[in-house]
């Protein structure tokens, strides 16, 4: 089984943990595949909560089973200790933001945002007031009257939230909302879920497989393979201590280096990769494989040798100007190809194919993964 | 050169062969409104002159009246019925879409696929068996029956082209499933669904291999009327029915090309607007 306590303290007295999703144990199986595997998540209100993995790893249809479109085979969904799993879509007051806006075209985008709060039995006069502070807090008030059709992806995207946002509800649900969007767009609406979230202290649980998304808006991430949870924690905590080979290569890039544990030195522990001695921060016994995973903006780059404990000099086989920094493809020989990132203003070295250069990094520069 | 004159043959061969299946569909239909315009008192094209005395003629009969009230009220009746039974079939088996709800769709097509004659023979002795010859209720069911499947086509083409996201959408905003039906589906698939109507108000309205059976003095549907009038004497109001009937159903059926060029027309300038 797989639990974690995601809550973290509330930030505020009076908003204490009053409105919580508790995922218990659920699975979701089709025939003998099981898309979700006896996943369990804790979520507090106001918690930015980000379900990332590749395709199929199960994380819409855990939305899904939130939203209560999917009716799981196992588990329980339960809203302040309530549970919810048995409940209609329509009575668990979950906004819900999707991939393709799916807002109703046959209706003007003020009639989009007055629809949650007509099946309430809202008049329209009665709605109007909400309506309009609604799509002012995504500021798209100027375009009340227009069809979706005549609306840009972003701005269909923002009207879609509005309506999301409209009734209140207790949990905003986000299923891939700025896919559809270039990646320009993407990052602005970033910035703004980012800021809407803060203003209003709703719950959001945000699916996406863009792992830039996930780092920089949520405060928690789950990584989901397969069905299971294969690591969760804060952004920061999963980038910097990936516990297995597959969180370390899908959230960011690493470079992976196998080797054989000498023995402890210090604080750390030396690493033999064929005849090269590598020196790594923590401890493993003697004798033991272990998996290195080493981040390629980690890696010093020079063109002599430096004075770190982990030096290496290696042929640059290829490389990709960002503006910003420069990806190098270094052939090592011993410890393979490795992938560096350079800051391009500063670069010291002369990024030609072909050039000799030296590699090196700190023993707490990297980290040792699981291998899976 | 040779070539020339093979592809321009060929070509003129197609063209003719088009030209003559399209005339021999049409003319005949051409051909009944001299007929409607006669000055003589049988089936024949006019002879000293053209008169409207056969349109008169009609809208003075009782006859003639009663059996186009009839066949008004028999085809309006089974349009709605068959547009809320064929549209709900359409809605729950796109929303199951199991095997065995599209083998449910498949099934509801077989009236289509039966002889006429083959279900009126069945309809007479069932519908003898539950009391309903020769009644109002028992053409208007038998209609309904035959018009269901082509409610049930235009519908679900309407749904293939609903995104199931919006329905999504409406549920997770609070919308029970009949609200969402009646506020999101239902608009959505609105051309389907006045297809499917048009297309069953008209195969009820010239309906008569069933009305022969399963009638017999009580109800004088419009084409049972011109059907005994062949039979009876030459009478040239059935031309001029006939005409009127042609126009009708002319009207509807640009009516229909109309609403869908409209539609496309504004979704089209619609999205060269967004972006």
């Amino acid at each position: 089984m797989e639990s974690a306590g995601l809550a973290k303290k509330p930030q505020a007295e009076g908003r204490a943990a009053s409105h919580s999703l508790s995922i218990r144990n659920l699975s979701k199986y089709y025939g003998a595949l099981a898309a979700v595997d006896d996943v369990s998540i804790e979520v507090e209100r106001g918690k930015f909560l980000t379900l990332l993995g590749p395709s199929g790893s199960g994380k819409t249809t855990i939305l899904m089973s939130i939203a209560g479109f999917v009716q799981p085979s196992a588990g329980e969904i339960l809203l302040d200790d309530r549970p919810i799993t048995n409940l209609p879509p329509d009575k668990r007051n979950f906004g819900m933001v999707f991939q393709g806006y799916a807002l109703f075209p046959h209706m003007s985008v003020e009639d989009n945002i007055w629809f949650p709060l007509r099946v309430r039995g809202v008049s329209r006069a009665e709605a109007a007031k909400s309506v309009t502070a609604s799509l002012e807090l995504v500021q798209m008030a100027h375009l009340a009257k227009r069809l979706p059709t005549q609306l840009s992806g972003g701005q269909q995207q923002r009207v879609a939230l509005a309506r999301a946002l409209v009734f209140q509800p207790d949990l905003l649900l986000l299923d891939e909302p700025l896919s559809a969007l270039d990646k320009k767009l993407r990052a602005d609406l970033q910035w703004e879920l980012k800021s809407l979230h803060a203003r209003l202290g709703t719950t959001f649980i945000y699916v996406t497989h863009d792992q830039e998304e996930a780092l920089s808006m949520s405060d928690d991430i789950i990584i989901l393979r397969d069905g299971k949870i294969e690591q969760m924690g804060a952004p920061g905590e999963l980038y910097e201590r990936p516990v297995t080979r597959f969180v370390a290569d899908f959230l960011g890039k690493s470079n992976f280096i196998r080797g054989q544990s000498t023995g402890a030195d210090g604080n750390s522990f030396r690493v033999a990769v064929q005849d090269i001695a590598l020196q790594q921060a923590g401890r493993v016994a003697a004798n033991e494989a272990v998996l290195i995973a080493l981040r390629p903006e980690k890696i010093s780059v020079s063109r002599t040798r430096p004075s770190l404990p982990n030096a290496i000099e290696g042929r640059i086989a290829a490389f990709n100007y960002y503006g910003s920094s420069y990806h190098l493809q270094v052939e090592t020989g011993g410890l393979g190809d490795l992938i560096v990132t350079v800051p391009a203003w500063k670069c010291e070295i002369d990024p030609a194919i072909g050039n000799s250069i030296w590699l090196g990094w700190e023993p707490d520069a990297s980290v040792v993964v699981r291998d899976n | 050169m040779k070539g020339d004159f093979r592809e321009k043959f060929g070509r003129g061969l197609v063209l003719g062969g088009a030209w003559t299946v399209l005339a021999f569909l049409i003319l005949p239909m051409v051909v009944i409104f001299p007929v409607s315009v006669t000055d003589q008192y049988y089936l024949s094209l006019p002879k000293d002159g053209i008169s409207l005395e056969h349109y008169a003629a009609f809208f003075t009969n009782e006859i003639w009246l009663s059996a186009t009230a009839q066949s008004v009220i028999i085809a309006t009746c089974a349009t709605i019925f068959a547009v809320i039974l064929g549209s709900l079939c359409a809605i729950g088996c796109w929303r199951l879409s199991t095997n065995l709800s599209e083998s449910v769709r498949t099934f509801m097509l077989i009236p289509i696929i039966v002889p006429t004659i083959v279900q009126a023979l069945a309809m007479y002795r069932f519908w003898i068996d539950l009391g309903i010859i020769d009644t109002y209720i028992g053409v208007i069911l038998a209609h309904t029956l035959v018009a269901i499947p082509y409610v049930i086509i235009t519908v679900s083409a309407s749904l293939a082209n609903f995104d199931l996201r919006q329905e999504q959408a409406a549920r997770s905003l609070g919308a029970s499933m009949p609200q969402t039906i009646r506020w999101v589906i239902v608009p959505s698939i609105l051309p389907g669904l006045l297809s499917g109507a048009l297309f069953a108000f008209t195969i009820s309205f010239d309906e008569i291999v069933m009305v022969l059976f399963i009638t017999s003095r009580a109800i004088y549907t419009l084409p049972k009327r011109i059907w005994n009038g062949i039979e009876d004497h030459l009478d040239p109001t059935i031309a001029a029915v006939a005409t009127m009937l042609i126009a009708a159903t002319l009207a509807l059926l640009l009516l229909d090309l109309w609403v869908r060029h409209r539609r496309q027309r504004r979704l089209e300038q619609a999205a060269s607007v967004g972006e």
